[in-house]
């Protein structure tokens, strides 16, 4: 038997088809329902089939139209007013109109378990004025709400008009406006994306073909990363200048821009000591987050800023001689005299004890096989056993440690924080009351379980407001409580993944380009990249 | 009985599967999603058993529910995607394996006190004892990475469409080679030793040395006597293994990104999605039913004193 042919190399000679590493699985399932809960479908589905009405920029800022082009806030916030763009087809030739827009959303109302953004908690109704023109009006001021309706992929309403059962349709022949819209090939491991024969955009895109192998682990993908056989990959890759930027300096490149968040030390607010604000920045000074993001992270990021804001982000936060602390530089000297002064004393051991005798026990759930964040947990446990904690860590697979986050068992772990367009969500999810449940139940968000009363009050007004400059205020009196009370404790600029290669394509954003973000992860910029990358 | 226990074990992991599903995306998705994500997935507050009469009627007509992890696809499909390329695999893997071993331990009873049995047997633990993915990716790598003799990944070159052309099958093989050399040489110890160690119990009776003595051909001594008897045991051990070639060749489907049920099980553990755990297991536990019931009929075949 002659074995020719070696591995499977991909059609080099085939100009235009981009390889995209992107999900992880080990066969592939046809589900391209854009409103299909958990997000199963096969990306680009939600962006790069379908589109939405708005994308926000998060490295320009800017809130980019899509196939919306205007919207105006009314009747003093109640009615949100979108213009919607003209001469837009769908892939099957059919006009796109304001009528599919308020389809989409009278769809999420009719079945609630499609409403994922949970826009109906806060609207009235959704009118059409004419096919340009669509107004939505709000139960409840919440001017926030932008972000899930400029978000919301649109689905054409002549086609899904006619489904009995849209959660479990799994629309294998799309129909969208989208610039990828043809199903070319579609077996278990691999499946190809072609244009868009009606695509709004004018000689766009120029990608001709997408192109998706399977691969199921980190380690596949990266392998065929390496080997020239991916264009761009959302994948963490370890090491990255050795493993892949070596073998090809001119073609092998990446990017890593910061979400705009940090990840975060979560202290279970409910628990001796760290129910004192004090204690908490005791506990962030202690923490070498030079050293974390050097071994754990591979210089990939940069240490938290003091208001936990990163990258795009970083733009609200307020002016450095307004920030009047600091508990994110390395201090373990001023950490052991701060909990002196909390009444904290040590016991035979020499470990820290509460003022009333209880002992202090500390664990850090992290989850198994997370290896960077574990790398960055044992850091942290040396740390605080250096100024003189108990404290370990312990991994768990990602149900129970889930499980153990959301009702309150833990007394230290490393998670993310909520995110958006603006600092708010990530704020809300930190400080606000209303997310705050006793230990034992699920909570949502504010797993550490902390309230503040002001933040409240700010939260209320924030929803309400629509003007930019009080927007940017209600943000800077947020951070100013964050800084205050130090609900968790940020660790590290939460980095984004984007690896490409310029071998076949170019016109890849990056660092020395930056007009949008560069990962295949972050939905629904990834339109942009779909749309502006050209084959060589 | 196995399908009760099929049903309550994945539900006594802590966690539900739409907080996981919710969970993985670390704070881009509304808290409302979780609200909207346990409806989709019909999570009632029934009484567990009245869960459990619910999944018992549906089994009874063949519907195994619809997957949580790979929503809106039903279990049967997704079952049905991997099912046959792991029963392959594991199934030709153990096959050759198991014929390889047993002859090379049929030799080794017969001359064992030649040099091939001590340093053939050894040798061939020794490879079984190293830990299987370690053998097996630095294999990929060598053979696969770096030398390109092998494919990476999948079962079949993509670009040939999936027909039974020549083409496909010499591509199906290429890929095969690998991961099916990995799962046979660490299992070969193991069929040599049971069979040598059969072989030289039944060399040991009398009626070998009562024909031996008689002058009889050895060749024909070996196989057509003293094989055939030393198999019988080793044939039940077969049997055993050819049942749980569902679940055997997980970490081989996942470094070799072969797409078998391996994988799905691991996904499935993973997402803690319910009805896809209860049907993997269902098929897993059929496979070793049947497989149990074909390898007593054969037995009833070869060793007639079986027989009434």
């Amino acid at each position: 038997m002659i074995i020719v042919n070696c591995h499977s190399p991909i059609k080099l000679d085939e100009k235009g088809v981009m390889t995209i590493s992107k999900e992880q699985v080990s066969s592939w399932v046809r589900n391209f329902n854009p409103l299909s809960p958990g997000a199963n479908s096969r990306w680009p589905t939600e962006a790069g089939i379908y589109e939405p009405l708005f994308i926000f920029n998060s490295i320009t800022n800017k809130t980019v139209p899509w196939l919306g082009t205007n919207y105006t806030w009314k009747l003093n916030n109640r009615v949100l007013e979108i213009e919607i763009r003209d001469n837009v087809q769908w892939s099957d030739g059919n006009p796109f109109s304001a009528f599919d827009v308020e389809f989409t959303f009278q769809l999420k109302k009719d079945f609630p378990a499609l409403d994922s953004r949970g826009s109906w908690k806060y609207l009235n109704s959704v009118n059409v004025i004419d096919s340009s023109l669509i107004q939505f009006e709000f139960s409840k001021l919440f001017v926030p709400g932008f972000e899930a309706i400029g978000g919301q992929p649109i689905v054409p309403k002549h086609i899904w008009k006619n489904i009995d059962d849209p959660i479990k349709f799994s629309n294998p022949l799309p129909v969208g406006t989208g610039p990828f819209t043809e199903i070319i090939k579609f077996t278990n491991q691999l499946w190809e994306l072609g244009k868009n024969p009606y695509y709004w955009k004018k000689d766009k895109p120029k990608i001709n073909k997408l192109r998706f192998p399977a691969f199921p682990t980190n380690e596949q993908a990266t392998l065929a990363i390496i080997n020239d056989e991916v264009d761009w990959a959302g994948n963490f890759i370890p090491a990255i200048d050795r493993i892949y930027v070596k073998k090809d300096t001119l073609h092998h490149k990446y990017w890593f821009p910061k979400s705009g968040g940090s990840v975060f030390l979560y202290l279970n607010t409910t628990i001796k000591p760290f129910d004192n604000s004090n204690v908490r920045k005791a506990i962030s000074m202690a923490i070498d987050r030079e050293l974390i993001v050097k071994v754990a992270m591979y210089n990939y990021t940069e240490p938290a800023h003091q208001t936990a804001l990163s990258g795009g982000l970083a733009f609200w936060r307020i002016p450095e001689n307004e920030i009047i602390e600091n508990w994110v530089d390395y201090n373990p000297e001023k950490s052991i005299q701060i909990l002196n002064n909390e009444g904290l004393i040590k016991n035979n051991n020499g470990h820290w004890e509460n003022p009333d005798g209880t002992p202090i026990n500390i664990k850090i759930n992290i989850v198994s096989g997370w290896s960077d964040w574990i790398r960055a947990g044992q850091i942290i446990a040396k740390n605080l056993n250096e100024i003189g904690f108990n404290a370990k860590i312990i991994t768990a697979g990602f149900g129970s440690w889930f499980s153990d986050l959301q009702t309150g068992r833990f007394s230290m772990a490393i998670a993310w924080a909520n995110k958006g367009e603006t600092p708010f969500p990530m704020y809300e999810g930190l400080l606000a009351s209303k997310y705050v449940v006793p230990v034992g139940e699920v909570a949502n968000i504010n797993w550490q379980r902390f309230s503040n009363k002001k933040m409240d009050d700010l939260i209320i007004k924030f929803e309400e407001n629509s003007d930019k400059v009080i927007i940017y205020n209600i943000i800077n009196q947020m951070q100013k409580i964050f800084i205050e009370y130090a609900p968790a404790i940020p660790l590290f600029a939460e980095p984004t993944w984007g690896v490409y290669n310029t071998l076949r394509f170019k016109n890849f954003p990056s660092k020395v380009n930056p007009y949008a973000q560069i990962s295949p992860n972050n939905i629904p910029e990834n339109l942009f990249i779909l749309t502006e990358v050209i084959p060589r | 009985m196995a399908i009760t226990v099929n049903f309550f074990i994945p539900r006594l992991m802590p966690g539900d599967p739409a907080s996981i599903m919710f969970a993985r995306f670390q704070g881009k998705l509304k808290p409302e999603t979780l609200i909207a994500l346990k409806k989709t997935f019909g999570f009632t507050d029934a009484p567990i058993i009245i869960q459990f009469w619910d999944y018992i009627k549906h089994l009874a007509f063949g519907d195994l529910g619809i997957s949580i992890a790979y929503f809106p696809q039903p279990v049967v499909e997704v079952i049905y995607s991997g099912i046959f390329w792991t029963m392959f695999l594991a199934g030709i893997s153990l096959i050759i394996s198991f014929m390889i071993g047993s002859f090379i331990g049929i030799f080794l009873a017969w001359f064992r006190e030649g040099k091939m049995d001590s340093i053939l047997l050894p040798s061939l633990s020794l490879i079984g004892a190293f830990p299987y993915f370690w053998l097996a990716m630095v294999l990929l790598y060598i053979l696969g990475f770096k030398l390109n003799l092998f494919p990476l990944r999948h079962s079949f070159d993509q670009n040939i469409v999936s027909t039974w052309s020549f083409n496909y099958i010499l591509s199906v093989i290429h890929h095969t080679i690998l991961p099916a050399f990995t799962l046979i040489i660490v299992s070969l110890g193991g069929w040599v030793l049971a069979m040598r160690n059969n072989m030289i119990s039944v060399l040991g009776t009398e009626y070998i040395s009562f024909a031996k003595a008689m002058g009889y051909n050895n060749k024909v001594l070996m196989f057509k006597y003293a094989a055939r008897n030393a198999l019988l045991p080793s044939i039940t051990g077969f049997g055993m293994a050819l049942g749980f070639i569902l679940t055997g060749a997980l970490l081989t489907e996942i470094i070799f990104s072969y797409p078998g049920q391996g994988y799905l099980l691991l996904e499935a553990v993973r997402s803690q999605d319910y009805p896809l755990l209860q049907g993997l297991f269902l098929t897993i536990t059929f496979t070793v039913l049947i497989t149990n019931w074909i390898v007593d009929i054969f037995i009833l075949i070869l060793d007639p004193r079986t027989r009434k």
